[in-house]
């Protein structure tokens, strides 16, 4: 297909010029709204007061998104919105991970707020354009491409009926589309989905970066939630944002000086330590699959076991020897000395319709390998690349993928399910080809991949009313809460991590807190008071980043020299001045890292009571299914049973001695699932929150977030 | 018996804190060190013994993406 | 390869080859703001671009190239400012000052050696 004849086809159905503006000290304090029923749009003022409670980001994106909808708002309701915005620090380019951008939606999976972290260029050129969030709300009658022309200042809406869906093919035909030359190629960045993002519940979207080494439009995910099944219901193909121009001053930061120091303090220490540490600039987030198989926390065979002697088949290794280029500067935003955006190049597909295609793969992730490889018990780093190239063109999230995949074999096993209902596929642990088809099967809305799109949730009622399963089994080894799939770390011998997943407000996802060293290696925080102290300290410091635009890696996956005598190592406490730094040196405040906390506290609380608003974000809604906090089945007992016997003994005060497994696991049950609850407790009591899970009225006010839709939210439930 | 980590772990004659990772297969990269309050750097490990009845913490940073 | 090497033996530290550079290059003088330094102390240390070309890879944008005559220049018109060239230059020899977006690194343009009253530096070919 000729990019000419995709252009020329192109219906302009709306342009809006507007002045360029200026950003000052990280704020364009103006938002982009565009309404696709009708093709409005039009400039919102950014307030003083929405910088001072919300910050920017995800901040920004929760209180857009909570004035567009209604308690009732569905997420394929036309009133639901995609919003994305960098943050204050966002696009600065000395101190690395600061190009991230956050989105928020209401979520197919979770029907609750979900929020999603990315990386591309799409955030801060969206802000250098003049905007520091873009909404989009209403639906489109055939597929649109908004454009943003950040140089010249204007905002097109578009028909397109003749570009690709798949991410890594319409990523390229943009580029090439919106670009002048192949130099000006790295001025733009584009937003896609994919074709399986039309017909699953957990379709996520590309942020592309044009590698300018590689010739190639490079794709960071939004994965979590469903945000891309949002987008392709929109009818929304793309979105481009197009600015040259990048300087590290863009921002017109207060002190220029305070961000360039400590981008050069981090940038040496990444030089120095890297390659003895994390290796991020080697291998990625990969550097941990081979540790976390050590510590038995590699989720294998639908979260059973927590290793495997396979795992050195796809051990970090093996990906960095044989697949990923290496010496490239992969940042996914200018800046990034991680440069943890590792690539496979020319890699053969062997499968679906891009077959035999050479083809540029990310990374993968070790969330990519640990959920669609061995928690599938498939040990094999050519069926990881290749499903990871295919999840992300077809707009589909690894995490939810490899952990849908992982119940269904689970189930598969257990002849819940069997070939007449899955179309043929064997989907047995280890089998890959199985799986692979069950993606393409997601592309081509085709088949028992269409089920399997609805997420885990959704499959556990299918199973249940029309094939008979036990609905007790099913509810303890489906790994979901909220409707989201758990994320890739098996937290069962980890009371804290069971809380850094379950007390979470989007639903299981390790953002907020990653404490099982801590809690279960270290034994740091052995009361519940302490695991408390962590589940509060953690995910407020973590909901930060997405705050101001940044990313997380850079914090803890490189670890300073002066760390090993600092109080609080966990901390990382001279990383945390560099943030504080960093956000001072931009917006000109003069916050410590106390009020770093409570800034994210204002935020936290207000996407809780975004949850209870929506009719979620009650205690009830922070169980967890059993097989994250204990073992479900004597398989896995048995699996365990030294380490499970001693813990009855010692923790339990019961003798095992002579007892069926069965009995054992019962006893073994009530001990954990009530440790749980008295963890909850501690944790709600540290928030601030009732037993309930609501905040308090009176936090709200310690933290000046007693805004009055809030209260009217909470206050008959204190 | 020595503490590891504030739980009990069988000391043996020779032990240095290189044995005593390998044994407990504590192979994550980021880690801080102390014998009975004392730092040990990573230099040390191979050299640095570790007596019966010695209090020993080895803390894993975070990981997690 | 055209390029500075050193005799830190001979240096005196008098600062002339930092205060001729800075002249050249922001047409003050500053020694901040030179492409060289000379570190005071017991001995005396010259720190100093050996065109080495590590950050012509670690640049995001190409913004590094070596010349014909070896010598690794900078464009300042496509650099972002990310200071990844500064943090990452194994000879600590890539400087940026405050003022100015973009960092600054030494050309081999011989200015300084000029202005060394004892040789303690020269242009290698």
């Amino acid at each position: 297909m000729n990019i000419e004849n995709m252009k020329n086809s192109h219906k302009l159905l709306k342009k809006y010029d507007y002045k360029l503006g200026t950003i000052d000290k990280g704020y364009t304090n103006r938002t982009l709204y565009i309404n696709l029923d009708n093709n409005t749009i039009k400039s919102k003022a950014v307030t003083e007061e929405m910088k001072e409670k919300f910050i920017g980001g995800k901040g920004f994106g929760l209180k857009l998104l909570w004035d567009a909808v209604k308690p009732t708002t569905k997420w394929d309701d036309p009133e639901n919105q995609i919003v994305i915005a960098s943050g204050p620090v966002g696009g600065i380019t000395q101190y690395p991970g600061a190009g991230k951008s956050l989105v928020v939606s209401i979520s197919p999976l979770t029907g609750i707020v979900i929020d999603s972290n990315v990386g591309g260029y799409f955030g801060p050129y969206l802000k250098f354009s003049g905007w520091d969030a873009l909404e989009i709300q209403g639906k489109a009658d055939k597929d649109v491409i908004i454009a943003i022309d950040g140089n010249t200042g204007n905002v097109r809406i578009e028909e397109a009926p003749l570009e690709a869906v798949d991410g890594h093919v319409l990523g390229e035909q943009l580029t090439e589309m919106y670009a002048d030359s192949e130099k000006d190629k790295r001025h733009i960045s584009v937003v896609t989905a994919g074709t399986a993002a039309e017909h699953t519940l957990i379709g996520l979207l590309n942020f592309t970066f044009y590698d300018i080494r590689r010739k190639v439009a490079r794709l960071k995910q939004a994965g979590r939630g469903g945000i891309g099944t949002v987008f392709r219901n929109k009818n929304i193909k793309a979105l481009v944002v197009k600015f040259s121009g990048v300087k590290s001053d863009l921002n017109n930061p207060h002190d220029i000086g305070l961000i360039n120091r400590a981008g050069i303090r981090l940038h040496k220490e990444i030089r120095k330590f890297d390659d003895n540490q994390c290796r991020m600039r080697q291998v990625g987030t990969a550097n941990i699959i081979e540790i976390m198989d050590e510590y038995d926390l590699l989720p294998t065979h639908n979260y059973k076991f927590g290793s495997h002697p396979d795992t050195y088949k796809i051990a970090s290794n093996v990906f960095r020897d044989k697949y990923l280029t290496q010496d490239k500067p992969d940042g996914c935003w200018y800046g990034c000395s991680m440069s943890c955006a590792k690539a496979a190049d020319k890699f053969e597909l062997k499968t679906g319709k891009y077959k035999g295609d050479l083809v540029t793969v990310d990374g993968p992730e070790y969330e990519t390998a640990a959920g669609v490889g061995a928690n599938c018990g498939i040990f094999d780093p050519e069926y990881i690349l290749e499903n990871n190239f295919y999840c992300d063109t077809y707009g589909v999230d690894t995490i939810s993928f490899g952990t849908l995949v992982a119940f269904v074999m689970e189930c598969y096993e257990n002849g819940i399910i069997n070939k007449d209902i899955t179309g043929g596929l064997e989907l047995n642990f280890g089998n890959g080809e199985a799986a692979m088809e069950l993606l393409h099967q997601m592309s081509r809305g085709e088949g028992f991949g269409k089920i399997a799109g609805q997420g885990v949730r959704r499959m556990k009622k299918i199973f249940v009313e029309k094939y008979g399963a036990d609905p007790e089994f099913l509810h303890d080894i489906g790994m979901e809460q909220k409707g989201l799939e758990f994320s890739e770390y098996l937290p069962k011998e980890s009371l804290a991590q069971q809380g850094g997943y379950g007390l979470t407000n989007k639903g299981p996802q390790h953002d907020e807190a990653w404490l099982i060293f801590m809690d279960m290696v270290n034994n740091q925080i052995p009361t519940f008071e302490d695991k408390a102290e962590a589940l509060h300290y953690f995910p407020m410091f973590r909901t930060w980043f997405g705050l101001c635009g940044l990313c997380k890696l850079p914090w803890n996956d490189i670890v300073p020299e002066s760390n090993i005598s600092a109080k609080e190592p966990a901390k990382i406490p001279e990383h945390v001045q560099n943030y504080v730094d960093i956000f001072n040196g931009v917006t000109g405040r003069n916050i410590d890292k106390e009020e770093l906390i409570v800034q994210s506290e204002r935020v936290y609380n207000f996407q809780r009571i975004f949850n209870i608003r929506m009719g979620v974000g009650r205690r009830v809604h922070d169980a967890v299914p059993y097989r994250s906090v204990g073992p479900v089945t004597v398989e896995e007992y048995e699996s365990r049973s030294e380490r499970y016997d001693k813990q009855l003994i010692e923790d339990v005060g019961y003798n095992p001695e002579g007892k069926s497994t069965e009995e054992k696991i019962k006893v073994m049950r009530e001990y954990r699932e009530d440790q749980y609850e008295q963890l909850i407790d501690a944790v709600y009591k540290r928030r601030g929150w009732t037993m309930d899970g609501v905040p308090k009225v009176e936090k709200l006010k310690e933290i000046g977030m007693d805004l009055p839709q809030l209260i009217e939210v909470i206050k008959d439930l204190q | 018996m020595i503490k590891v980590n504030n739980r009990n772990f069988d000391w043996q004659e020779g032990l240095t804190v290189t044995k005593l990772l390998e044994l407990k297969k504590y192979t994550f990269p980021k880690l801080i060190v102390k014998i009975n309050s004392e730092l040990i750097y990573k230099e040390a490990y191979e050299k640095t013994l570790i007596n019966d009845g010695d209090d020993v913490k080895v803390i894993h940073l975070l990981a997690g993406g | 390869m055209k390029r500075l090497d050193k005799n830190e033996e001979l240096c005196i530290a008098c600062h002339a080859c930092e205060e001729v550079c800075s002249k050249a290059f922001f047409k003050e003088s500053n020694l901040e703001k030179a492409c060289l330094r000379i570190i005071e102390g017991e001995k005396v240390k010259i720190i100093n671009c050996t065109q080495c070309g590590v950050c012509i890879d670690i640049c995001p944008v190409e913004a590094l190239s070596r010349g014909s005559n070896g010598v690794v220049r900078i464009n300042k018109k496509d650099c972002v400012g990310c200071l990844m060239c500064v943090g990452f230059c194994p000879e600590e020899a890539f400087f940026q000052h405050d003022d100015h977006v973009e960092p600054f690194k030494c050309i081999a343009c011989g200015l300084c050696v000029k202005a060394c009253p004892t040789d303690a530096i020269f242009i290698k070919q």
